[in-house]
C-alpha cells in the first residue's frame, strides 16, 4: 500500500513539472491582495463571507460574529471568558482558524479560543464549512474559520477611529488605517476593549463577580512590490489579554488568565507567466498564565513557539490548476507541566482542480505528514462541482481529516492526578458532503447536506491507576443540514438585506448513542438591515436550541434565542471627514440564558460608538 | 480528589464541560404512598460531587429495601442548589451537615427532612470532612490550595451555626473522626503530600499531638477496642518517589502507633471500612479484607475485579460508586459481603462520592 501511495506522489509531482497555458490575471490579482488563495481555488461552494458590515457591527470577538453569522455554536463561561466552538457538532478543537492561511490553533489545546481573536481589521473573514486538512491542516474536520489581510496597492490612505462607550463600565477603542502607492502598501490596526463586566445574573440578586477583562490587538500588514513579478508581504497580529475568569453560580472564583499570543508571517511571491511561486517564513508565539488565585504570585503557565516554512508552487493550464506545497514546521513547547518538548513535522500537498468541462469541474487534494511523536495519516479530499453559469452550482465531496494530538495531550507531565499520553493517535474522520448554490441578482441560497464519522476522539480519563490521561475512545457519528438565504433589494433610497441560517445537527456518540454533550439540534441566525439615506438600522438574532449537560443525556440546558438592535446615522463634515453615530441594544428583550451551564449570560445592556472616517 | 492540575486543563479548554440543569424529573413515591413527614428516613443519602468545573453537587436518596429512589433532594425540598463539589455529610442528632468544597460553604439540615436550617459560609476554605465532638463541629479545610501554611480546622459553634475559630494544622488536613476524648484528623496532604494524624483536643481547640503514620492517609476507622485504623495510601507511581501504602493502628489511650503493615510500594490502598471485627479495604481492582487480629495483610483480594470510586461497608454489605465518565450519571454498586455477589446497580447523581445511613 505504501508503496502504492508512493508512486502516486511520484506521478503527481512528476505531472506538477508540465507548465504550459495562459496566464490568468484574475488569479493573479487574487494573489496578490490575499494570501489563503487555496480557499478560494479549492474549495468550492462551500465558503461563505462575512462582509465589512457585518464585521463591523460583531466584529469585537470572533464569538461575537460567529455567534451571530455562522451555523457554528459557541460556548462561552460567560461573557468575554474562554469560548469555544462546535462546527458541525464537531469538538472544539475541531474547527480550524486560519490566519493569513497558517493554522493557528493552539499547540497546547488544539483550539482557538475565539474571545482572543479580533476579526475587525480583517478584510477578509470567510467561514469554510467541512473538513478541509489537506488545505488547513489539524482542526479543519467541523470547518475552518479563515482572516485575512487585504493588501490595498494603489487606492488613497483611510483612518477609522472608534470610541465606544456601555454597560459594565465596557470601553473600546478601535483604530486601523489602509492604504498605499502602487508599489507600497501598508495597513494598521489596534483594537482596545475594557470591561468590569459585572453584570447581574438575571432573576438572582448574584452579580458576574471576577469577570472583568482588558484586552488589546494590533494587526499590521505590509506589501511591497520588488518588481512587476515579485511581491514581498509581511503580516502581523499580536493579541494580549488580561481576563479574570467569572465563577459560576455555585462557586466564586479568584482566578486571572493571561494570554499573549504573537503572529508574523514574511511571504515572498513570484509571478511568471502561468505560475506563481511562494516562499513563506512564519514564527507563532502563545503564551498563557494562569493564577488560580489572583491575590498571589503563583501562575502555572504554557508557551509554545513554532518557526515555519512553505514552499507553494502553482501552475495554471487552461483547464488545469495544479499546486504543490513542502512544508516544514518546528514547535518548541514548555510550561509548568511540560518540560522541554518539540515536534519537527514534514509535509507534502498536493492540489489539483481540472475543469471536465463547461460545467463540470473536479478537484483531487492530498496531504502526508511525517512527525517525529506521532504517526500522522494520509488526508486527502475529493470534490466534484457542476455550475450552470451563474445561477446553480452543485458540489459534493469527500474527505479525510485529522485532529493531531496537542502538546498537553502527548507531553503533560505526571503529578497532581494527571498525565499525558506517548501514545496518543491523532483524531480522525471521514466526511461527505452534498451542496447547492443557487444566485440570483438580489438571492442567495445555499443548502448543504453532511455526514461525519470520525474516531478516536480523545478524552480525558481516569486511567486504571487513577490518573487522569487522554486516550482514543470515542466514536462518533454527525450528520445534518444547513441552509441560508440572502436576499437584498433597493428601492430609491431604501436598502434592505436580510441574511438568515438554519442549521440542523445530531451528533452521536456511536458506543452509547447518546447526543453529545453540548451540541445543540438546532441552530438559527437571522439578519435584518435597513438603510435609507444616512441612516441605518439593523436587527439580528440567534438561536441555539436546547443541549445536553450530561455525556448520558441526563440533563439538560434549554434553548435560547438572543437579539440585538442597533440605529446609526453618518454625518458628513468636510468633505474628508465623516462621523457616524452608533446606538446598539445587545439582548433586547433581556432574556436569561446560560451558554455554558451554571454561567449566566447578560442581560439586556448597550453600547454607545462615535466613528471618524478619514 | 486531586484535580488541581485537571482543572487548569479544564479551565484552558472545553475538556469536559458537564453539568446538570434544573430539570426535576425523579420517580415520584409509590401511588397511594402518603408522603411521612420525614421523607428520607430508613434508607441511604448518596452524596454526588456534581460536575467538578461548573454546577452544582446533589444528594441522591435511596429507601433502604431499594424501591424509592429519589434524586436531587436538597433541590427538591429548598429549590436552591447544594453548591460545587459536596464534599461529604456529618451528623449531629437530627442534622446533617453537608460539606461543599468549591463553594466553600457547609449547609445544615434536617436530615429526615432534608429541610435547610442553615448555611455556614463565613471562614470556610475549601472545607473538606467534618465531625462532631465535646458538642462542637470540626472541620477539615485546605485554605487556598497554593498556600501550604493555612490549612486549619474550622471551629463551629452548632448553635449559632457559625465559625467560631480555627485550628492551624499542618498541610493538607483529610478526613476527620472523633471518641469520646479527642479529634483526630488524617493530613493526606491536599495537592502535596503529609503522613500525619494530629490529634485535637476539643476542651482546648489545640492539638495535643501528631502521630506519623504511612504516607498519605485517606481514611480512618473505630473497631470495637475503641482503636483507631489508619489507612494510607503511599506515594502514587507519579509522585517524585512512589512510596508504600501502610495500615496502622492507633492506640487512643495512648495516642501511640500500636502496630503497622506495610504494603508493597506499588500498593496504594484506600477507603479503609469496618465491619464487626473485619475491616475491608480497596486495592488494584478489587476489595480487601483485614481482620483486626491477623498478623498479615491479605494477600489475595475477598473480592475481585470490584474497583470504585468510593466505597462504604454497612452492615454486611459493600455500597460502592461508579462515577463513570466523570460527565453522567454515576452507579451505586450494592454487593451482599457474605456471598460476595453484586446484587443491584442503582443509578444516582453525577460523580457519586459517599454513602450514608440514615
Amino acid at each position: 500500500m505504501k508503496t502504492v501511495r508512493n508512486s502516486v506522489y511520484a506521478i503527481l509531482l512528476l505531472f506538477s513539472m508540465f507548465s504550459y497555458g495562459q496566464r490568468d490575471s484574475i488569479t493573479v490579482l487574487d494573489e496578490v491582495i490575499l494570501t489563503d488563495v487555496r480557499l478560494l481555488h479549492f474549495s468550492e461552494g462551500k465558503v461563505d463571507v462575512l462582509q465589512d458590515s457585518v464585521l463591523e457591527r460583531n466584529g469585537a470577538s470572533l464569538t461575537d460574529l460567529l455567534q451571530f453569522n455562522s451555523g457554528i455554536y459557541l460556548k462561552e463561561n460567560g461573557l468575554g471568558m474562554v469560548s469555544s466552538p462546535s462546527f458541525r457538532g464537531t469538538n472544539a478543537s475541531q474547527t480550524a482558524v486560519v490566519w493569513n492561511g497558517i493554522n493557528i490553533n493552539s499547540q497546547l489545546t488544539g483550539q482557538v479560543d475565539f474571545n482572543t481573536i479580533v476579526p475587525r481589521n480583517y478584510g477578509n473573514v470567510k467561514v469554510r464549512r467541512g473538513g478541509g486538512s489537506v488545505q488547513f491542516g489539524s482542526g479543519a474536520i467541523g470547518g475552518s474559520v479563515h482572516l485575512q489581510d487585504v493588501l490595498r496597492f494603489d487606492s488613497a490612505r483611510k483612518h477609522e477611529l472608534e470610541l465606544g462607550y456601555g454597560s459594565f463600565d465596557t470601553k473600546t477603542f478601535d483604530y486601523s488605517t489602509s492604504g498605499g502607492s502602487e508599489k507600497l502598501t501598508l495597513g494598521f490596526g489596534v483594537n482596545y476593549r475594557a470591561s468590569e463586566n459585572d453584570y447581574t445574573y438575571l432573576g438572582t440578586d448574584l452579580k458576574n463577580e471576577n469577570g472583568a477583562f482588558e484586552n488589546i490587538n494590533f494587526n499590521g500588514n505590509l506589501g511591497y512590490k520588488i518588481t512587476e513579478k515579485q511581491l514581498l508581504k509581511f503580516y502581523h497580529n499580536t493579541f494580549i489579554g488580561d481576563r479574570d475568569f467569572s465563577g459560576t453560580i455555585t462557586a466564586p472564583s479568584q482566578s486571572n488568565y493571561k494570554d499573549y499570543n504573537s503572529r508574523n508571517l514574511l511571504e515572498w511571491n513570484h509571478f511568471k507567466e502561468n505560475r506563481v511561486q511562494r516562499l513563506k517564513l512564519g514564527y507563532l508565539y502563545e503564551r498563557y498564565k494562569y493564577f488560580e488565585n489572583k491575590e498571589r504570585d503563583d501562575f502555572s503557565f504554557g508557551q509554545t513557539s513554532t518557526f515555519l516554512t512553505n514552499y507553494d508552487y502553482k501552475i495554471h493550464f487552461k483547464k488545469v490548476v495544479v499546486n504543490t506545497i513542502a512544508d516544514y514546521s518546528h514547535i518548541a513547547a514548555e510550561g509548568s507541566s511540560i518540560e522541554n518538548a518539540k515536534r519537527n513535522t514534514l509535509a507534502a500537498t498536493f492540489l489539483l482542480k481540472h475543469q471536465l468541462a463547461d460545467k463540470l469541474a473536479y478537484s483531487i487534494n492530498l496531504r502526508k505528514e511525517f512527525v517525529n511523536d506521532y504517526r500522522s495519516p494520509f488526508v486527502y479530499a475529493l470534490n466534484l462541482e457542476y455550475a450552470t453559469a451563474p445561477k446553480h452550482t452543485f458540489y459534493l465531496s469527500g474527505s479525510k481529516n485529522y485532529r493531531i494530538p496537542t502538546f498537553n495531550e502527548i507531553y503533560w507531565m505526571l503529578g497532581g492526578g494527571s498525565g499525558g499520553n506517548s501514545d496518543i493517535r491523532p483524531e480522525s474522520s471521514f466526511q461527505g458532503e452534498i451542496g447547492h448554490l443557487f444566485q440570483l441578482k438580489k438571492l442567495m441560497f445555499k443548502c448543504s447536506a453532511y455526514y461525519i464519522a470520525s474516531d478516536d476522539l480523545i478524552q480525558w480519563r481516569p486511567n486504571n491507576s487513577g490518573i487522569w490521561s487522554p486516550i482514543n475512545i470515542n466514536e462518533t457519528s454527525n450528520y445534518g443540514f444547513e441552509t441560508s438565504l440572502e436576499f437584498s433589494e433597493y428601492w430609491g433610497a431604501h436598502h434592505v438585506k436580510w441574511l438568515s441560517g438554519y442549521g440542523y445537527t445530531k451528533a452521536i456518540n456511536k458506543t452509547t448513542d447518546e447526543i453529545l454533550m453540548y451540541v445543540p439540534k438546532h441552530k438559527i441566525t437571522s439578519n435584518l438591515g435597513y438603510e435609507y439615506g444616512s441612516w441605518q438600522l439593523f436587527y439580528q438574532l440567534f438561536f441555539n436550541g436546547s443541549v445536553f449537560t450530561t455525556s448520558d443525556n441526563s440533563d439538560s440546558l434549554s434553548g435560547y434565542s438572543v437579539s440585538n438592535l442597533g440605529l446609526s446615522k453618518s454625518f458628513r463634515i468636510q468633505r474628508k471627514l465623516a462621523i457616524e453615530a452608533k446606538f446598539q441594544i445587545n439582548n433586547l428583550y433581556n432574556k436569561n440564558y446560560q451558554n455554558v451551564a451554571f454561567r449566566p449570560m447578560p442581560g439586556r445592556n448597550m453600547q454607545l460608538k462615535l466613528k471618524l472616517n478619514i | 480528589m486531586k484535580i488541581n492540575k485537571v482543572s487548569i486543563l479544564i479551565v484552558l479548554s472545553a475538556l469536559f464541560i458537564t453539568s446538570c440543569s434544573d430539570d426535576d424529573n425523579s420517580p415520584a413515591l409509590p401511588d397511594g404512598a402518603e408522603e411521612p413527614e420525614a421523607a428520607y428516613e430508613n434508607g441511604m443519602l448518596i452524596v454526588n460531587e456534581g460536575p467538578f468545573n461548573n454546577g452544582t453537587g446533589t444528594v441522591t436518596f435511596i429507601s433502604e429495601d431499594n424501591s424509592v429512589i429519589e434524586e436531587t433532594i436538597f433541590k427538591k425540598e429548598n429549590n436552591e442548589d447544594l453548591g460545587n463539589i459536596v464534599q461529604s455529610m456529618a451528623f449531629d442528632d437530627d442534622l446533617a451537615y453537608i460539606v461543599v468544597n468549591n463553594s466553600h460553604k457547609i449547609h445544615v439540615v434536617n436530615r429526615y427532612t432534608f429541610k435547610s436550617i442553615a448555611v455556614i459560609e463565613e471562614d470556610l476554605m475549601n472545607p473538606r470532612y467534618m465531625t462532631v465532638s465535646n458538642g462542637k463541629g470540626y472541620v477539615t479545610n485546605w485554605g487556598d490550595t497554593a498556600d501550604e501554611s493555612d490549612d486549619y480546622i474550622a471551629i463551629i459553634d452548632l448553635e449559632a451555626n457559625a465559625v467560631i475559630g480555627a485550628i492551624p494544622v499542618e498541610l493538607g488536613p483529610e478526613a476527620i473522626t472523633s471518641n469520646s476524648e479527642f479529634v483526630y484528623v488524617a493530613h493526606q496532604g491536599a495537592y502535596g503530600q503529609n503522613n500525619i494524624v494530629s490529634v485535637i483536643d476539643p476542651s482546648n481547640d489545640e492539638v495535643l499531638d501528631t502521630i506519623e503514620v504511612g504516607d498519605l492517609p485517606n481514611s480512618m476507622q473505630w473497631d470495637a477496642s475503641g482503636n483507631l485504623w489508619v489507612l494510607s495510601g503511599g506515594a502514587p507511581s507519579y509522585a517524585a518517589e512512589e512510596t508504600n501504602g501502610a495500615l496502622v493502628e492507633i492506640d487512643a489511650t495512648t495516642n501511640e502507633v500500636s502496630r503497622t503493615f506495610d504494603f508493597s510500594t506499588v500498593q496504594h490502598p484506600g477507603g479503609l471500612n469496618i465491619d464487626g471485627d473485619e475491616l475491608y479495604f480497596g486495592m488494584d481492582g478489587g476489595v480487601y479484607l483485614f481482620s483486626v487480629n491477623a498478623t498479615e495483610l491479605p494477600a489475595e483480594p475477598y473480592i475481585e475485579n470490584a474497583s470504585f470510586y468510593s466505597m462504604t461497608v454497612n452492615d454486611g454489605k459493600l455500597y460502592g460508586t461508579d462515577a463513570k465518565d466523570f460527565a453522567s450519571k454515576g452507579d451505586l454498586i450494592i454487593y451482599d459481603l457474605s456471598s460476595k455477589e453484586k446484587t443491584n446497580t442503582i443509578p444516582v447523581g453525577i460523580i457519586p462520592r459517599g454513602v450514608y445511613f440514615n
